[in-house]
């Protein structure tokens, strides 16, 4: 049924964006770093599952058990030792935020060169779970499916201990306001590290989970950096709800219209909801009042 | 219980303060009256450890040196401050807020006890629990942020002109819970613009003038000091004084 041709691929991809955009939005709304590293980070991951399947005939989820700790100490380290430097030397929110996307848009060149040495520029893509099922009438791979049941948990997870938990409040205040937030006794230098590193965890897991169905090469980064913008922007800044009901729209959005129009025509429909939602909600889908 | 002496602040070349000196016994209220201007906000931030000092001061509490700590963990030492503008964190609601007022380690334990004690000073608060702060009036909001500040298990409470922009009924609101937030063993610093209401319920006053003591005494000595009734509560001048515009 063509419902469900869209729906669940939909959801899917959606899935996908959505929680790639809940790392970028935590990064950027509570440790004020605007990550432009950020997609190949989530490349980086999908490789490392990539050679842990084919070399050591690990699973991916098997690796998502190795690449998510190893993502949450790097990002960790980056921004205890660059990045919270860089914090602390800004003057204003605007001069952190231009020192921010510089040294991340350093970042992104060191990890695309090193993967650029490892792997080349070739595409690559292994099998995984690549089993057809049939699902409300559509047929679906497995990895696909797994996918999508991964991204919903970890999504709801997240919500939930975002808006359930003393430290997920904390982290909210963080991203509402800072000043306030030390007022309070929260250390939010601290906070914003761990915020980052998380955020940083989080992209591993799409990196890994996207590396079983797609087609991936060391200089695609930047599609995923931009999607997640996208998708943070559209939810609004910080806003862990929106994040995840603009990912889900986004990838049912894109997959109707390379379904119905024309495959080449996503990347026009990405930015016609973009600019859509922005024109009817500037602060984006869950923002703020602008202040 | 809070020392201080030779405090000085500088923004740039601008000196806000020069050479403060200042100090709060146990269960005293305080007030510090000074002109928009006067250094008064910047006072209170540096004791809160939002502003670092410059070495050479003297910023004691309860008998400790202060003065490096930062601002999350002078918290728990026992010194909140609802800020200039009350830092409320307006997208959350008033449950979340005052939850957030009781993370520091020091108020961890008596947390269910000291939201009865704040919904018991505010009782208007109760039924607004899970509405978003930014949607309540200013005098609503006001109560968030004290009340926040009071999760936090202070001993010394500091306060920034808690009575801006608030209707005479809530104002009065807001002082008569200061009394009873020093009646029940908490220590006040307040900076006010409404002076009349401050000298009422202070025990003592300090003057600051560009950012220097200029004067400090007993709220009564100061509510009789025909400069304090000129310059802060709005008597007429003595006839042969010369007028100026
Ligand atoms: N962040 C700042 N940067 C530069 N100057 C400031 C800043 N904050 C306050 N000032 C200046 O310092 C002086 C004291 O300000 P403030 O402490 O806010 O005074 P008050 O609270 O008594 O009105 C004023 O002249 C003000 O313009
Ligand atoms: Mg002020």
């Amino acid at each position: 049924m063509l419902l469900f041709d869209i729906a669940l691929p939909g959801l899917v991809l959606g899935g996908m964006y959505a929680l790639i955009a809940l790392g970028l939005t935590l990064q950027y709304g509570v440790a004020r770093i605007m990550n432009l590293s950020y997609g190949e980070s989530l490349v980086a991951a999908a490789f490392g599952a990539l050679s842990l399947y084919t070399g050591l005939g690990l699973s991916p989820l098997m690796a998502l058990l190795l690449a998510v700790p190893c993502a949450v100490l790097i990002n960790w380290l980056l921004y205890r030792f660059l990045l919270e430097r860089l914090m602390r030397r800004g003057k204003d929110r605007g001069a952190q935020e231009i020192d921010s996307i510089l040294v991340t848009f350093g970042v992104l060149f060191v990890i695309q060169g090193i993967m650029l040495i490892a792997f080349g520029g070739q595409y690559y893509s292994y099998s995984y779970l690549s089993i057809p099922v049939v699902v409300l009438g559509t047929t679906l791979a497995v990895n696909r499916l797994v996918a999508l049941l991964f991204a919903a948990a970890i999504g709801i997870a997240v919500y939930l201990a975002l808006t359930r938990t003393r430290v997920g409040t904390a982290v909210r205040a963080v991203a509402v306001d800072a000043n306030a937030a030390r007022l309070v006794g929260i250390d939010v230098a601290a906070m914003s590290g761990l915020t980052f590193a998380f955020g940083g965890g989080l992209v591993a897991i799409g990196g890994v989970l996207i590396s079983m169905f797609l087609t991936f090469n060391a200089s695609m980064g930047v599609i995923f950096t931009m999607k997640a913008l996208v998708v943070v922007i559209m939810g609004g800044v910080g806003n862990v709800l929106g994040a995840l009901v603009a990912g889900l729209m986004l990838g049912v959005v894109e997959t109707a219209v390379a379904r119905l129009v024309d495959p080449g025509l996503t990347l026009a429909a990405t930015y016609a909801l973009f600019l859509g939602v922005l024109l009817i909600k500037p602060t984006g889908l869950f923002g703020r009042a602008a202040s | 219980m809070l020392e201080i002496s030779a405090l000085s602040h500088f923004y740039g070349k601008h000196q806000a303060l020069a050479e403060i000196a200042l100090d709060i016994a146990s269960g005293e209220i305080v007030a510090i009256l000074g002109a928009n201007g006067a250094g008064k906000s910047t006072l209170l931030k540096m004791i809160a450890g939002l502003i670092k000092p410059a070495p050479g001061l003297t910023l004691r509490f309860e008998g400790a040196d202060i003065a490096e700590l930062p601002a999350h963990l002078i918290v728990e030492r026992g010194i909140a401050l609802v800020p200039e503008g009350r830092g409320i964190f307006g997208e959350l609601t008033v449950a979340e807020n005052l939850q957030l007022g009781a993370y520091p380690a020091r108020a961890r334990a008596s947390e269910a006890d000291r939201l009865a004690k704040v919904l018991a000073l505010f009782p208007r608060l109760t039924e607004r629990m899970t509405q978003a702060v930014r949607t309540m009036s200013g005098g609503e909001q006001q109560m968030v942020a004290i009340g926040r500040a009071l999760m936090s298990n202070p001993t010394l409470l500091l306060l920034d002109e808690p009575s801006l922009g608030l209707s005479p009924l809530l104002s009065r609101e807001v002082f008569r819970a200061l009394k009873q937030i020093r009646e029940s063993g908490v220590s006040v610093l307040l900076v006010e613009q409404n002076a009349r209401a401050s000298l009422d319920i202070a025990d003592r006053v300090y003057l600051i003038e560009s950012g220097r003591n200029a004067g400090s005494g007993s709220a009564g000595e100061m509510k009789n000091n025909p400069d304090i009734q000129r310059a802060y509560l709005g008597k007429a001048r003595a006839p042969s004084s010369p007028s100026q515009p």
